[in-house]
This record gives structure tokens, C-alpha cells and sequence, in this order.
């Protein structure tokens, strides 16, 4: 395992996006287990990816895929137990990739032992550890983020006879943050994880810890001052260790996430991600350019994440309504496409299964500036079934081979926790590591060389971008520089071949060097550069001073 | 050696940044400084109101303007809109301008938007006139929804004028089309018009480009190419047109213009003007015209004065013009007094046809015939003045209505003298 004082190892890292229940099945009860993951670490090695996000694995009744806690300190008896955990981090940290678990700190699930003795009695010890009222009418500027599922952020419970608040489903309700006990307690949780050898949390639904009278109770101050009180603890006591922000938020609100280096070391840059869909089908660089520069300067210790898709639906939330209707039309069409406010489906289908754009959009993700997720099964283009509800469709399970249960499980097909793909495009016979790993010009090889050319040098991580804009409006030019290493980025986002002229002047006398094939192209002059692109392709130049 | 083209080398690598569009809309100008920034505002906050997701382009075609013209349209962004127009673009709005050599020529402009809308593929074109100060954005839809949504090849403008306003039109070009071909084209030498890319590129492929400077009337060519070759036409009404400045009158020029173009173009469009008998409106979004009732001051001795002068001093060009019975029926009523003056359609009618007519057969210089018609244009004008002082709208209408029904009734006698008859 690296040494822990290093520099922010997460800047230059790629990380995998993971759910213990989907990658593998050791023990052939038809659920992923840590066993099983811990098993394919070496999958994970030889893609190049540098950290594993785990998504929630705790004891749970799974009635929001985990994210409705009911054990923080233990393991859902489905994906093993405590000393499997152990074992699996030792394994990963053996292999250089580092380990971060999700944690969920605004809510629990209702099944949780504390909120059952809160909700059991007025005078219960636990009562203030949840946010109750005699009235549903507290915070009515807070807008409701299930919009499919819930009509009010209060739920009436029978049982103590007053209501809770829940941000999200009303079987999550919300922990009370204005309480000291439940901000100790929640840290003792995650020294927990700590102490075990985990590497950093990625924090879920942190902009709605604290609420007000009178403000849409997110992002405000109070939950500010707790995200600083948890990274100075971690700083303290588990120095080098990762907090990664879930906020689906603009960039301007996400800004205060990382304060001056003393909050979270990293948040997930949500309005990018449409925005490059988006682009992607209207041929033209605005969406993206325009939100990047909407984008805050970070300490220089701080990271974006980006990423194409996870867990979650293609999130709608952050885009304008004209821009909404228009994802909608270009990628969901089929209403059975859509979840609350977006599309709950994988790379490969959203993008035609068209291999151009597929990389393109893993060549955008590993070049513009930021830390790259991938969402397992992404790398090798598995697709998805809007058939299965909620977002499951999305959660189908990894697909290693063409042989039983794609080579995912030993269990009956039934006993799946969710059934695999089986159609003839994205079906686990069509698609799989397995005969991937056999071709040199899969997908999954693509990805594996793509990141290595990632990791050949820290400019994507650390690098200064500026944005070339070239007349031609079809084509995503920027620069990234790093000291004195200059690397030119260029992306054609059209279907059809393009011709740009790009204004490299300040560069003049360099040679570009294509970093995949290492080719030379011409020296750049004082004229405009003129390169020509296929459709959907991108180039990296390492641009040689010699 | 390298052909000649109307596309220049930078106007070239303009289009290829562009590249494909479904959307062009085209903006020729010549020293429009001062109302152009309203004017494409007006069309940007158009676009992004009606075709937010349609790859759309501006192209500024520009006949030398000395007061930086060019500068003030590609300065326009749709950022400003946001605040001005509560519009938002979904994406880019590229803006482009050319400069060609020479004179203002609608000719020139109108080729290189037609060549451009070839190279870049769009599917329909709207052309906006730099002068438009009461522009809309709601104009840009207007002219293109048709088009675009629709499967009109050529859509036309219906303006709310004053009653004497734009009188060649209403006077000779309006029946006259009408009479020919059939189409009730309210603005047939639009200043605002939009059309199919597919149109665009018959009429850019079968018109005879001179791209002379100070060439004008190809917007008439354009109509007229609609009109006679059965293409689907639609009218759109767009309101008040109001202009920066009012152009001090050059009827010759505005004769040549209109007059000349219809004349010359009877000569290939023989075919289609002799099997047109039916007059039908096109469909039009909006009401059919709309008149407004200003008074205006005119100088009625003079227009008689110089209708008498030109029918004395043309006598032997008229000769070779006109029939005798037309000629003998201008000098008696060039010997008119004032009040008593009157320039009956009928004989309006005649005259203009026995124009046409001599034109075809080329009795003299075509020009000089087409500059013939002016001082008995003038006549005609007072006239039509005189008969509409006092009118409503209605009775302005129904005046117009009237003329258009003798054309109509005297089409038999233009074919007999066209075809050497009389």
C-alpha cells in the first residue's frame, strides 16, 4: 500500500465504481459478496483503475438499494461478514488500490434500532436523534427530490403520532445533525471504517444535513461547520484519507463543499455529466465549455470527480427546462427510460452502442480536468433493463463470461438478486470480460490502454486547462499544462468529419506527438493549425518542446 | 486558371467552421449601422424562441458598408438575450459575415446566401431585411415554420401598409402577377422572405447569375420563379414594416427594378403565364393585408404635369409602343383638367400590357421601353391617389380588388398581342 502522506493521491487516480451484490458471487447464493470482489481484484488491477468506491453494504431491509442503513458498523449478511471485509482491503491495498465505502450520514433506514427507539416515545433518549414535528407544515421551501415517489418531505408515523422528516424515501428518515450526540455518533462510525483500513468515504446526500426555517434547507452554513468538524478529525487522526461529496448541486453551491481545502477533498462535478451527453448530440461544444466555465476555482488540494454514469439515473436536475425536454427527446424516449428527474440508463445504450462515441466520451472523462469514475460493466459496454424498476435496470449483474450466469454466479438463474441480460446486443453472451479480454480492439482493451495513457503522465490529474475555441463549433479543444509538460486535447463531437484551424501560436516550434500511437505530426507554425478528425474523434498531443 | 466563384477564400473556411445547418437565415446590408443591432438581436432571440434545438446559422452578407455594419452584427451574442428576451440557447449561434466587391447588388447577396445554403445543406432560409425597425422575433418563425414544418417552398410576407404605400406594387406587380400566374402574392418583391434549401437550389442552379454591382429585383425573380413554377407558396402576415428612413424615390431605379424584371421574365415563363387561368390565394398565416388610413400630402398638379409632359415628349416612343387606340385614349386624358383627371384601370390595364407586349417583340431597347412606363406610371399613381383619398380600408381594398379584376379580364388581349395580334 502507498504511504499515506503522499500527494493527493486521488487527484491523479482513476477510480471504479462498484456494488459488492453485482460484481461476483464466491459462495453461489446469487449475490455478489466481498469474496467474490476480492476474488477479481486482478480484473481490476490490469484495467489500471487506481481506487474501488464501494457502493453501500451494510445491513440494510434494501429497500433503496442499500442506501437505507439499518447496522453502520456491520455487513449485510448477503455480501459476508466483517472479517471478509478485512481481508478484502488487505488484498486491495496489496495491489495498490485503495478502497472507499459510501456513507450514508443524512438518514437511516426506518428499520435502523435508533430510529425505532426514537420513534417509540416522546421522552425516548433517542427522540432528538431524528427531526420530528406536530405539524407538516415546517420548512415548506424545501423541494422534494422523489418526485415519483414521495408528495411531502414529513411522513406521519403511527406509532409516536407526529411527523419526520425524510429527504428522500419516507422509509429514510432524516438524522437530526442540531444534535451533538448524532454528529459524535456518526463520526464513530466512520472512525470505524477508518480503523479498519478503509480510504476515504464518499459522503452521501451531504447538502441536506442541517435544516432552517425560511431556506430550502440545503447547503446551509450549520452543515458547513459539521463537513469541517468530520475533515479535521480525519486530518487529525487518519491523515491522507478521502472525502468525496455527493451534491447534486450548481458548481457555484458546490464550491463551499471543498471551503479552503478543509472540507471535502473531492465532489462530484453533477451538471458537467448531462452537459456532455448533451453536446455530444447537438454536435456542439457550448454545453460543455459553458458549465466549465460557470465552474469555481478549487484549492489546489481539491478534486473534481467526473463521470459518465452510475448507480443512479442520468440526473436531470442541474440543466435548464429547455435543456431537460431536449435530453429527454435525444436519449429517453421511451418513457419507460425516465425516473424522476432523469434517465436511468447505462453508457453503451444511451450512446447507440456506438463504439466512436463510447470512447469519445471516455476520452472527454480522462482528459478534462478531474478524477475519472467508471461504472462497473461500463468498460466493456453492458447494457441495461428499464424493465426491472427503480433503477435496477441499471444494476444488473457483471457479465465475465458467455457461460452460466455470465460466469457472474453458480446459483440458479432465479436465485439472482436481479436477472442478467440476456438480449442479443447487450446479453452477457454478446458481452462479456471473457471474450473482451481475447481482442486487442474490444472495448474493454480500449479502456485499459486509455487509462494507461491517463496514468503516463499527471497533467489530467494536475493539470491547468484552457480552452481552445476554434471557429468551428464542433470541435472541443483545450489544453492542459502541468509545469512544463503541454498536452493538447481535441474532440470532434460531430457524426461527420471536421476540419478545424486551431490557434496554437503560443506554442509555435513544438512538435505534436499523438500520445496513443506516438506518432509525430507536423511542427506547429505562426499559421493556424489545421487538423483534420473522423467522426467522433478525439486526439491527444503531447506537445514536444525539442 | 481557378473558376470565378461569388464565395470567397475566408468566406470558405467561414462556411466549412459552420458546416451543416438545418437553418440560414440571411441578412444582406449596406450601411445599416444604426438599426442592424436591433434587427439581429430580433432574429437571434427569433431563432432561440422558435428553433432552440435546430442547427441554425447568420449569415451577414454585406455590400461595403462604410459604417462598420459587419462589425455591429457579428458583436451581437446570445448571452445578451437572457436579459433582453428571457431566451436561452441551447446551443451555439454562429454568426458569420461576407463583404462582396462593388456596388450594393440584391443580386450578389442573394447569390452568395444561395451558395451558401447549398454548401451548408440547409433546409429552409429566411432573408431579413438590415432596415426593419420594427422587427419581432416572432417574424423569424413566421417566415420559416412553413418551410421548415411544413412543405412550403416559398413563403412570402403580408405587411400592415398605409394605403399609398408601396403603389408600384398595388398598381402594375400585384395584378399583374396575379393575372399571370394565378397567385394572390400580396408583397411580391419582399424585403422579408423565406424559402425551402431545396428551392434555393433550383433557383440558384437555373438563374442566370451576372452578379453586375447595383443589380437588383432577383427577390422578384425569386417570387416569380415560385409563382411559375407551380411551387408551394405560403403568405405570412408580420405586421407594421417600418424603415429606419424613407428612401428618397427613384422610380426609374424602383421601374427597372420591378417592372423590367416581370417583363423580362414573361419570356421564359410564356408556357407557364398562358395555361394559368384560375387566381387563387395562397395560404396565409394572419390576415390577407391590412391597410392604414395616414393622410399624405401630394402634389397633384405636379404628377399631372409630368404625366402630360411625358406623353407630349414619349409621343414617338409611345408610338412604337402602344396601340392607336391606347395612345389616342392617354392624350385625351393627358388633356384633362385637374379635378377631371382620371386614369381608368382599364386602360391602365391596356397600357401595361401593350408594354409587355413590346417588350417581348424588343420594338426598341428594352430599358428604354421599361422607362417609358414612368411618366405613365405617374399618371396612374394620382389617379389611384385621387380615388383613394377619402376611402376606408375596405374601399381601398375593393379599388385594388377592381384593378386586378381587369388585368385578369384583359389577360386574352395581352396573349393575342403577344402573339403578334393587334
Amino acid at each position: 500500500m502507498p504511504a499515506r502522506q503522499d500527494s493527493p493521491w486521488y487527484k491523479s487516480a482513476v477510480i471504479y465504481q462498484v456494488h459488492v451484490r453485482a460484481f461476483y458471487d464466491s459462495n453461489g447464493d446469487g449475490i455478489g459478496d466481498f469474496q467474490g470482489l476480492a476474488q477479481k481484484l486482478d480484473y481490476l488491477k490490469d484495467l489500471g483503475v487506481d481506487a474501488i468506491w464501494l457502493m453501500p453494504f451494510f445491513p440494510s431491509p434494501l429497500r433503496d438499494d442499500g442506501y437505507d442503513i439499518s447496522d453502520y458498523t456491520s455487513v449485510h449478511p448477503s455480501y459476508g461478514n466483517l472479517e471478509d471485509v478485512k481481508k478484502f482491503l488487505t488484498a486491495a491495498h496489496e495491489r495498490q488500490i485503495r478502497v472507499i465505502v459510501e456513507m450514508v450520514l443524512n438518514h437511516t433506514s426506518d428499520q435502523h434500532p435508533w430510529f425505532q427507539e426514537s420513534r417509540s416515545s416522546q421522552d425516548n433518549p433517542r427522540r432528538d436523534w431524528y427531526v420530528w414535528s406536530e405539524t407538516d407544515n415546517r420548512y415548506k421551501g424545501t423541494r422534494i427530490i422523489f418526485l415519483d415517489a414521495e408528495m411531502s418531505n414529513w411522513a406521519w408515523d403511527p406509532i409516536s403520532k407526529s411527523y419526520y422528516w425524510h429527504r428522500f424515501f419516507s422509509h429514510q428518515p432524516d438524522l437530526n445533525y442540531d444534535n451533538p450526540t448524532v454528529r459524535e455518533q456518526m463520526w464513530n462510525v466512520m472512525r470505524f471504517w477508518l480503523d479498519l483500513g478503509v480510504d476515504g468515504f464518499r459522503l452521501d446526500a451531504v447538502p441536506y444535513l442541517v435544516e432552517r426555517e425560511g431556506t430550502s434547507c440545503e447547503n446551509l452554513p450549520e452543515t458547513h461547520d459539521i463537513i469541517k468538524d468530520l475533515r479535521k478529525k480525519l486530518d487529525r487522526d487518519y491523515p491522507g484519507r478521502l472525502l468525496l461529496a455527493e451534491a447534486n448541486q450548481w458548481p457555484a453551491d458546490l464550491r463551499p463543499y471543498f471551503g479552503d481545502g478543509d472540507e471535502f477533498h473531492m465532489a462530484f462535478h453533477f451538471p458537467l455529466m448531462p452537459r456532455m451527453f448533451m453536446a455530444l448530440k447537438l454536435e456542439d461544444r457550448k454545453p460543455i465549455t459553458e458549465i466549465l466555465q460557470q465552474t469555481p476555482e478549487i484549492p489546489a488540494s481539491c478534486q473534481w470527480a467526473l463521470f459518465l454514469r452510475n448507480h443512479d439515473e442520468l440526473t436531470l436536475e442541474m440543466v435548464t427546462d429547455i435543456e431537460r425536454d431536449y435530453m429527454y427527446d435525444s436519449y429517453a424516449l421511451d418513457k419507460a427510460m425516465r425516473i424522476n428527474l432523469g434517465i436511468r440508463r447505462r453508457l453503451a445504450p444511451l450512446l447507440d452502442n456506438d463504439r466512436r462515441r463510447i470512447e469519445l466520451m471516455n476520452g472527454m472523462l480522462m482528459s478534462l480536468p478531474g478524477t475519472p469514475i467508471i461504472y462497473y460493466g461500463d468498460e466493456i459496454g453492458m447494457g441495461d433493463n428499464v424493465k426491472l424498476g427503480d433503477r435496477n435496470g441499471v444494476r444488473t449483474p457483471m457479465q465475465w463470461s458467455g457461460g452460466w450466469n455470465g460466469g457472474f454466479s453458480a446459483a440458479d438463474p432465479e436465485s439472482l438478486y436481479v436477472p442478467l441480460l440476456l438480449n442479443p446486443v447487450y446479453g452477457f453472451q454478446a458481452v462479456n470480460v471473457l471474450s473482451q479480454k481475447r481482442s486487442e480492439h474490444s472495448l474493454l482493451s480500449w479502456m485499459q490502454r486509455i487509462i494507461q495513457v491517463r496514468r503516463s503522465t499527471p497533467v489530467f490529474g494536475t493539470g491547468s486547462i484552457d480552452f481552445l475555441y476554434p471557429a468551428n463549433y464542433r470541435v472541443l479543444a483545450y489544453v492542459r499544462e502541468l509545469r512544463n509538460e503541454t498536452i493538447l486535447v481535441v474532440n470532434n463531437l460531430s457524426s461527420s468529419a471536421q476540419a478545424v484551424e486551431l490557434d496554437l501560436s503560443k506554442y509555435k516550434g513544438r512538435i505534436p506527438i499523438e500520445m496513443f500511437g506516438k506518432n509525430l505530426f507536423p511542427r506547429i507554425g505562426s499559421s493556424p493549425y489545421l487538423l483534420t478528425l473522423g467522426p467522433y474523434q478525439f486526439f491527444w498531443f503531447r506537445l514536444r518542446r525539442i | 486558371m481557378a473558376e470565378e466563384s461569388v464565395l470567397n477564400d475566408d468566406f470558405i473556411r467561414q462556411l466549412m467552421n459552420v458546416g451543416e445547418v438545418d437553418l440560414l437565415v440571411g441578412l444582406p446590408t449596406h450601411n445599416n449601422a444604426e438599426t442592424v443591432g436591433r434587427v439581429i438581436q430580433a432574429i437571434q432571440a427569433g431563432i432561440l424562441k422558435c428553433f432552440p434545438r435546430e442547427r441554425t446559422a447568420i449569415l451577414n452578407v454585406d455590400g461595403g458598408s462604410k459604417d462598420e455594419t459587419p462589425d455591429v452584427v457579428m458583436a451581437a451574442s446570445i448571452n445578451d438575450l437572457r436579459r433582453t428576451h428571457n431566451a436561452y440557447a441551447l446551443r451555439t449561434l454562429p454568426s458569420i459575415s461576407t463583404r462582396y466587391a462593388g456596388s450594393p447588388s440584391s443580386e450578389t447577396s442573394l447569390h452568395t446566401l444561395l451558395a451558401a445554403s447549398d454548401l451548408l445543406r440547409a433546409k429552409a432560409c429566411v432573408v431579413i431585411s438590415p432596415e426593419s425597425i420594427n422587427i419581432e422575433p416572432e417574424w423569424v418563425g413566421s417566415l420559416l415554420l412553413p418551410v421548415y414544418r411544413g412543405n412550403v417552398d416559398f413563403v412570402a410576407p403580408v405587411y400592415r401598409r398605409t394605403r399609398f404605400e408601396g403603389m408600384l406594387v398595388s398598381n402594375v406587380v400585384y395584378p399583374m402577377i396575379r393575372a399571370l400566374y394565378g397567385q394572390k402574392i400580396r408583397e411580391p418583391y419582399p424585403a422579408d422572405f423565406g424559402f425551402s434549401g431545396r428551392f434555393g437550389n433550383e433557383f440558384l442552379a437555373q438563374h442566370s447569375w451576372h452578379n453586375e454591382s447595383g443589380q437588383f429585383g432577383t427577390e422578384l425573380e425569386m417570387v416569380l420563379s415560385a409563382v411559375g413554377g407551380n411551387r408551394r407558396i405560403g403568405q405570412t402576415f408580420l405586421g407594421l414594416k417600418s424603415r429606419s428612413e424613407q428612401h428618397p424615390a427613384d422610380l426609374v431605379a424602383a421601374m427597372r427594378q420591378t417592372v423590367g424584371v416581370l417583363l423580362a421574365s414573361m419570356e421564359v415563363k410564356f408556357p407557364d403565364w398562358t395555361a394559368t387561368h384560375d387566381v387563387t390565394a395562397p395560404p396565409t398565416n394572419g390576415p390577407e393585408y391590412e391597410v392604414t388610413l395616414e393622410p399624405v400630402r401630394v402634389n397633384k398638379k405636379r404628377l399631372k404635369q409630368m404625366f402630360a409632359a411625358g406623353v407630349s415628349e414619349l409621343a414617338p416612343v409611345l408610338q412604337s409602343i402602344l396601340t392607336p387606340p391606347t395612345l389616342k385614349s392617354l392624350k385625351q386624358i393627358a388633356d384633362l383638367d385637374g379635378e377631371a383627371f382620371r386614369y381608368p384601370a382599364e386602360l391602365w390595364a391596356k397600357t401595361v400590357y401593350e408594354f409587355a407586349a413590346s417588350h417581348h417583340k424588343s420594338v426598341m431597347s428594352r430599358d428604354h421601353i421599361v422607362q417609358a412606363l414612368v411618366p405613365l406610371y405617374r399618371g396612374r399613381a394620382l389617379t389611384f391617389l385621387v380615388e383613394n383619398r377619402t376611402a376606408s380600408a375596405e374601399q381601398v381594398e375593393a379599388n385594388v380588388e377592381a384593378l386586378c379584376h381587369e388585368f385578369e379580364r384583359l389577360k386574352p388581349y395581352l396573349v393575342e398581342l403577344w402573339n403578334g395580334g393587334k
